[in-house]
């Protein structure tokens, strides 16, 4: 397998406070990875990094062996990686349609002059996700927070990632709505998609991760199978709290 | 040199009351109220109207442009903080549209034409060859004592300390049991009082006129940011060095340039420092 | 859906009709009023572009218009230039002038954005007063400048077709994928970000339309008028006028400008006659500061909904 996201010996400060402590992952072509750790451990800061919305104190990230480290969020997304947001954060006042036409659009002022939105190809992905048709025309206020998150996926998929960073993708969700979004990121899987996921819905995850890293404080401190991580003491003791 | 440092205090101390009043707000309710200017001219106004119109002595036209523009705070926020509590946007069109509504009635009631207020205190200053009115002097010493005031009020006081909190963090200053709005309205009154009586000082070292709030209004919203939103010390530093720009301007290059000056400066200083010189946001 | 539909072109046609029949069924004097509204509508939809979409609000609208009324009457009076060339030269000096304001978008935004646009508008105050009188006729403005039109018909034809031009090509451009883009600026900058798309070249382009408006409609303004006067313009009067325009008749739409710059221009012509002088505004500010507390979304979303109940009663 070719691998498509490195991060190398991650580093990043908040004045004392190390929110992330020499990190390293390599994630690879296809693969489902997650990042496992109580609340606090740095799981949110790490995505931030990679997507660009916040600058590393130290380390780089490598994406198809290029080093992305210092490009914009927007430079990074044209790479082919996207990401959803543990709150989601809609376009309030858009309709479902418009909001995903908002990742799928040229990114040229004059493209988005000239060409027509291509509805066809927002419905399907509305449709894709799980949407109700009668939802399209409906702002996101007018949407429970399952149909929120499946909006988040497919706008953020609009942009035609090949990586997919899911922050808590499975918070405020019924039992349905959970067994529908993992339906869906099986699916996608089963398209090629490489997944980088951060929950603490553990029975939901475990069926659709390979790979687990657990962090506490911000560094490692285990990795491996799903299983393996889970069994692992200090994995156990961190989540309890008893570090 | 002397000529300088003596108007030089003498404007900075003015700019400072009247900034100070605005921090207040702006650090406790994290909202720019334009219609802050509108203070000052309601205060001079007040006075103008007062001691200078009905004749009465002008310690009871201070005393009641204080109370007026402490009302007016109030009323503000009452009727237009309170009820677009949170949406900024809203509070800053509402309040520049107060602002206009307040200059109008204005002219409605004196006309638009500049009125000269009285001296507070006749007489003139010689000191090494330089004069100074002893009415600039006593609005300064005056600004200083209500400044001093203010910072002694925030620092010790039971009301002071839970104004601190409320702008420090709003949410855990409300689990510890302070009443959020009681001191947002104190701090609305306050500041209304402060502006009312910065509008009197200001009026009487320039003039009475119903278009006197800009040009104050946009210094001082300046001297608030860049001194750092809601540092005390922060804002009096920042005030003296506009108040001194300004006067060096006048006296050395040309004083029709004073308000350019000023601006481009203003400008620079928040596109480069936008946290401020300082870099703080609670009051202290 | 927010795209180009039949109906909308026939609601188009008809307020061209109706707009060219006018002057058939009212005096002069109302046709100057109209003349007013009409580049009140101009700049109310320049500052709506901007500020209305993209959520920076600028305070500092005045200073663009400015420049381009002042670009044009220097060109035209001083320098003897033709008005064809006066007019887009002016146009373009505003677009790159408007960098200005744009620049200090790309770092602060907020309380603070506003902030510096109103600084910058009464830095022009005070720049033009000061700097090369003899251009800019200092406090005292510039007088004479070449006006295009003659009596109240023609101005009020040749206003009314740039404001229906202005207010047709803007209406079209935000039903292209930018105005959605646009519209969501403002809404999250973050997310957009999010859905890799460049927030700066958005906000440029939000900017130079703005400028590219406020400079066609300053331009013409001036030719119109035929004289300037900095205090006038530069005015914060003048800005809440604006700004009051776009939030009465509703913000983040084309007709809503327009709308509020009607029903002000005709407000303020309705109340001369009892309070003369600037005390007009005194009621008018009133009137609009409640409209603005009770009815933040304008005008245009009131009969909307007065709309959709109507309908909804007759079915």
């Amino acid at each position: 397998m070719k691998p498509v996201l490195e991060v190398r010996n991650l580093v990043k400060r908040f004045g004392a406070l190390v929110a992330t402590n020499d990190v390293s992952f390599t994630l690879h072509e296809g693969e489902s990875m997650t990042l496992l750790g109580p609340n606090g451990a740095g799981k949110t800061t790490i995505f931030s990094q990679i997507m660009g919305e916040l600058q590393q104190s130290a380390g780089s990230i490598h994406l198809y062996s290029e080093e992305i480290s210092r490009l914009k969020p927007a430079a990074r997304i044209k790479r082919q990686i996207a990401r959803t947001y543990q709150v989601p954060r809609p376009f309030a006042e858009l309709t479902v349609l418009e909001n995903i036409r908002i990742g799928h659009m040229p990114n040229s002022i004059w493209d988005m002059l000239r060409q027509r939105p291509d509805l066809e190809y927002e419905r399907q992905l509305a449709h894709k996700v799980g949407l109700a048709e009668a939802d399209y025309e409906r702002t996101p206020a007018e949407l429970s927070m399952g149909d929120l998150r499946k909006l988040e996926m497919a706008r953020s998929m609009a942009c035609k990632p090949k990586i997919m960073l899911l922050d808590e993708v499975f918070a405020g969700l019924t039992a349905a709505e959970v067994s529908q979004i993992s339906e869906l990121i099986l699916k996608m899987r089963a398209d090629g998609m490489t997944f980088l996921m951060v929950s603490h819905d553990l029975p939901a995850l475990k069926p659709l991760v390979d790979t687990a890293i657990a962090i506490n404080q911000g560094a490692e401190i285990a990795r491996g199978s799903f299983d393996q991580v889970m069994a692992n003491p200090a994995v156990l003791s961190s989540y309890l709290g008893e570090v | 040199m002397t000529q300088i440092i003596i108007q030089g205090m003498l404007l900075s101390g003015l700019y400072a009351l009247i900034a100070i009043g605005f921090t207040l707000i702006f650090s406790v309710g994290r909202v720019l109220n334009l219609a802050y200017g509108a203070y000052l001219m309601i205060g001079g106004y007040v006075y103008f109207y007062i001691s200078q119109q009905l004749g009465l002595p002008k310690g009871i036209g201070l005393i009641l442009a204080a109370a007026v523009g402490c009302l007016a705070g109030l009323l503000k926020y009452r009727f237009i903080a309170k009820p677009l509590k949170g949406n900024h946007v809203a509070i800053e069109i509402a309040t520049l549209i107060l602002a206009i509504v307040i200059q109008s009635a204005i002219i409605l009631v004196f006309g638009e034409s500049t009125k000269i207020l009285h001296s507070l205190v006749p007489g003139i200053v010689r000191l090494e060859g330089v004069t100074a009115p002893w009415s600039n002097i006593l609005a300064t010493g005056l600004s200083w004592v209500l400044i001093i005031a203010v910072f002694i009020f925030v620092r010790q006081s039971h009301t002071g300390r839970a104004m601190l909190a409320v702008s420090q963090d709003p949410k855990g200053a409300a689990i510890c049991g302070i009443n959020g709005e009681w001191i947002n309205m104190v701090t609305w009154g306050i500041s209304g009082l402060l502006g009312g009586v910065a509008g009197v000082f200001f009026a009487s070292y320039t003039q009475l006129s119903p278009f006197m709030w800009v040009g104050p209004l946009i210094v001082t919203v300046a001297i608030v940011i860049v001194g750092g939103i809601g540092s005390i010390i922060g804002t009096l530093i920042v005030a003296h060095i506009i108040g001194f720009l300004e006067v060096i301007v006048v006296s050395y290059i040309a004083p029709e340039l004073r308000g350019i000056f000023t601006m481009l400066l203003i400008i620079l200083f928040l596109i480069f420092r936008p946290r401020g010189l300082f870099g703080r946001e609670e009051l202290a | 859906m927010k795209l180009i539909e039949k109906k909308h072109l026939v609601a188009w046609g008809a307020f061209l009709l109706i707009m060219l029949l006018m002057p058939n069924f009212v005096s002069n004097g109302t046709l100057r009023i109209f003349i007013f509204a009409n580049f009140l509508a101009i700049f109310a939809i320049s500052w709506d572009v901007l500020s209305g979409r993209t959520g920076y609000i600028s305070f500092g609208h005045p200073f663009l218009i400015g420049i381009g009324v002042y670009a044009t009457a220097i060109m035209s009076k001083r320098f003897g230039m033709p008005v064809e060339y006066s007019i887009p030269l002016a146009v373009l000096i505003t677009m790159l002038g408007s960098v200005l304001i744009f620049l200090p978008a790309l770092r602060i935004k907020g309380s603070y954005f506003a902030l510096v646009t109103l600084a910058f508008m009464e830095l022009a105050y005070q720049l033009v007063q000061v700097v090369r009188p003899d251009l800019t006729g200092g406090t005292r403005g510039i007088f004479g400048i070449k006006t295009l039109t003659r009596g109240a018909e023609n101005g009020f034809y040749m206003s009314m077709s740039l404001m229906f031009a202005v207010a047709f090509s803007a209406w079209l451009i935000m039903r292209t994928q930018l105005g959605t883009a646009l519209s969501a600026l403002g809404m999250q900058e973050e997310s957009l970000e999010g859905s890799g798309k460049s927030t700066t070249k958005l906000k440029l382009a939000a900017f130079m339309l703005s400028a590219f408006i406020a400079g066609l409609g300053g331009a013409f303004y001036a030719h119109y008028v035929g004289a300037i006067a900095p205090r006038t313009l530069f005015d914060i009067n003048f800005l809440f006028t604006i700004i009051v325009a776009v939030l009465l008749g509703g913000s983040g739409t084309i007709i809503g400008p327009i709308i509020g710059a009607f029903f002000l221009t005709f407000l303020l012509e309705f109340l001369r006659p009892y309070l003369p002088g600037a005390g007009r505004y005194f009621i008018y500010g009133a009137i609009a500061l409640l409209l603005y507390m009770y009815q933040p979304k304008g005008i245009y979303n009131l009969l909307e909904k007065l709309y959709q109940r109507w309908r909804g009663g007759a079915a």
